[in-house]
């Protein structure tokens, strides 16, 4: 196993938030609600290919009503499993279904800072930084600039990003913020150069996109960045970002239909656009606080509707990477652990592939590194309940338990040195006595994992890229820079 | 007959600190065979095994689990040497005596386990008294054996009373020796006040009880 690579395993039993016929009602609800109301869609692209399969479309008002068969037909194309590669192969993984795996998420606008505790507007340094500790950590899977960098041509900050991220870290990218087709063309000529070439890609894709439609029922300008990346073999994650109470129903399930109608149809355009291409479910509900009329990532009902789009990912053989880890806390606190516990456990438990929302607080917007260690400590500790324990000879050990007899203790006992390096053990959670605690200058796992941030930035850093590559992919930014439109 | 007696005891000494039983009681079998006395196949070989694990779990390179196992392993190849040991009536060098015991009241005794193992590779004579042990047996044990240390520990808030308990009636025998007091409900503070001295875990007793005894530590 490598040291900076460990995936998680899904070997217990799956909870399913929904009975099975409420999953088929929500499956045969969002298509009817494709079949007679339609989707509006506003790529021109995305459009043609409707109606070259069968969709009616209208050209005054975009929207186009795609018959249920065509999107179980395009359900059924899927390319399974799908596989993440990595800039570093020994980091390649693929959804199986049996193992799990987190990645930070995206477009946060400010930074706690490392060393001043204060909030700022977060640079591309902190996207080095961020990187350079999903490199390290061993349970963080595959990397999604954390914030927008501010000090970077704002029209073409992705490939900014993309490029630091590659020179930091090793594992697999997710861009979370790709909005145009422009922007997913030099991403994807970069990934390429990278692997060596378009076909290397294809069989080794290690760039993703998170792909967001747009509540209630739309599919936005982001479907053309999303076709060029099912062109090129590179998954798009088709998020579905329902607000409860403002842009979907004010009821769990209207939230899951609404949803999974619109990742479903995304899924029908880019299946029609590049058949047997690799895609994945994704979703990141919030809900309405209904006192103040804020949205929320934490809020129970959202959890809920993670956890049953993850059951409708399972129902239609998809991987899911779920956006959860939601937090309205601006410290990494108290408030932000059990908001961020909840929100990742119960779409695990569910059987969620992948994650996202490592190190981000206040709804997704604010990077702090401290949150960064904590949230991989709580992924380790969720991950050695969901892989599961096995009944068998060797794991009851009657033999032992004879021997031990009705006092004494199992601490000696060879069968305990054989098993104690399978116990999770802590790297920023303080276990100490309240002496050797108080001692130790009275420090709460924040300071803890304030030390590790700062310990890896000073230690760790990935491989690095061939000179070579370096050139080509910073000449690869500078026309980006000048291709990309200014919106 | 140097080199096989250098050999042997750093078997010994490996057989413990690596986690190797057969290595250990192999080891203690040559060294009955090849004539290498008991007192210093236990001290120069498996007592310098365990102070090396001690230390390291002490530094949290070596795991709690591994020092109890590699206790384990140092007792098993004593019992190997110790018809030789009686036979010859070899005395161990004893550092000093120590009666420790988990106070009355109290069942948890995994810690004060540690600590003996840390004692008794520093070189101390230990007798241990289990645990839920009267006050008065730490009071009759102590005249006995002319304990030079005493040690008390509590892991329940509603026991560590009992270490104060056994202080007054130590104190009101006339035996002014050292008490050690530890366990998770116990304080620097709270030692202090009753007048006894506090090690946070078992590698810190063995260094205070030495230093107590001004032998170095």
């Amino acid at each position: 196993m490598e040291a900076n690579f460990k995936p998680g395993r899904l070997c217990m039993r799956r909870l399913e938030v929904m009975d099975p016929k409420d999953a088929d009602a929500v499956h045969l609800k969002s298509l009817r609600l494709l079949e007679t109301m339609g989707i509006k869609v506003v790529s021109e692209e995305g459009r043609r290919l409707l109606k070259e399969a069968g969709a009616e479309v209208d050209e005054k008002t975009h929207v186009c009503k795609i018959p249920g068969s065509l999107v179980e037909e395009s359900l059924r194309k899927c390319q399974r499993p799908v596989k993440m590669a990595a800039r570093n192969p020994k980091y390649d993984f693929v959804l199986d279904g049996e193992h799990c795996y987190a990645c930070t998420d995206g477009v946060g606008l400010a930074t706690i800072d490392l060393d001043t505790g204060e909030r700022r507007p977060s640079t591309l340094k902190d996207v080095a930084d961020s990187a350079k500790i999903v490199d390290n950590l061993p349970m963080m899977h595959m990397y999604n600039p954390l914030v927008t960098p501010l000090d970077v041509p704002k029209h073409a900050h992705t490939v900014h990003e993309y490029l630091t991220a590659l020179e930091n870290c090793e594992k697999h990218y997710t861009t979370g913020s790709t909005y145009q087709r422009e922007e997913a063309v030099f991403e994807i000529e970069m990934a390429r150069a990278v692997v060596g070439g378009e076909k290397e890609l294809r069989r080794r894709p290690i760039i993703s996109s998170l792909t967001c439609t747009t509540s209630p029922m739309v599919l936005g300008m982001t479907t053309d960045a999303a076709i060029e990346f099912s062109r090129a073999g590179c998954p798009p994650l088709l998020m579905a970002m329902p607000l409860i109470g403002a842009t979907a129903p004010m009821t769990v399930a209207g939230a899951v239909v609404l949803g999974n109608a619109q990742v479903i149809a995304l899924a029908t355009v880019l299946q029609l656009a590049a058949p047997g291409s690799p895609l994945c479910y994704s979703s990141e509900p919030m809900a309405m606080d209904v006192q103040s009329g804020l949205f929320e990532g934490l809020f129970p009902a959202a959890d809920m509707v993670r956890a049953a789009h993850v059951q409708m990912a399972k129902r239609y053989g998809i991987p899911i990477f779920i956006g959860g880890w939601g937090t309205c806390s601006k410290a990494p606190d108290v408030q932000a652990g059990y908001e961020k516990a909840f929100s990742a456990f119960i779409a695990y438990l569910s059987g969620a592939d992948m994650t996202s929302g490592p190190g981000l607080l206040e709804n997704w917007t604010v990077l702090s590194f401290e949150q960064l260690l904590i949230d991989h400590e709580m992924f380790t500790m969720m991950a050695d309940m969901l892989k599961g324990f096995s009944v068998d000879d060797d794991t009851v050990p009657l033999d032992v338990i004879r021997e031990v007899g009705h006092e004494g203790h199992y601490m000696g006992k060879k069968h305990t040195l054989d098993h104690f390096r399978e116990m999770w053990q802590p790297v920023v959670t303080d276990g100490r006595t309240y002496t050797e605690w108080k001692a130790g200058g009275s420090k709460s796992a924040v300071d803890h994992a304030r030390e590790k941030a700062k310990e890896i930035l000073r230690t760790h850093s990935a491989g690095p890229l061939a000179e070579d590559l370096r050139k080509d992919l910073k000449a690869l930014v500078a026309e980006a820079e000048g291709a990309i439109p200014h919106k | 007959m140097t080199g096989d007696k250098e050999a042997i005891l750093a078997e010994l000494e490996n057989g413990v600190k690596n986690l190797q039983q057969e290595v250990a009681v192999e080891a203690a079998k040559k060294a009955l065979a090849a004539g290498v006395s008991p007192v210093e196949a236990i001290e120069d070989g498996l007592a310098k095994g365990i102070r090396e694990v001690g230390e390291k779990f002490a530094r949290k390179e070596m795991f709690v689990v591994e020092l109890i196992y590699a206790a384990e392993i140092m007792s098993v190849a004593i019992k190997v040497l110790e018809p030789e040991l009686k036979r010859t009536a070899a005395q161990r060098n004893v550092v000093g005596r120590m009666v420790l015991g988990t106070v009355a009241g109290d069942i948890h005794d995994i810690g004060k386990n540690l600590v003996r193992i840390m004692l008794e590779a520093s070189g101390f004579e230990v007798r241990d008294l289990g645990k839920d042990a009267p006050t008065e047996s730490f009071v009759s044990t102590a005249k006995e054996m002319g304990a030079d240390i005493l040690g008390a520990s509590s892991l329940m808030t509603t026991t560590v009373e009992v270490q104060k308990e056994v202080v007054d009636a130590l104190r009101g025998a006339g035996i002014n020796a050292p008490l050690l007091v530890g366990g998770a409900a116990v304080s620097e503070e709270w030692a202090k006040e009753i007048g006894a001295h506090y090690a946070s875990d078992a590698n810190s007793a063995a260094v205070t009880a030495k230093q107590l005894l001004g032998k170095g530590g």
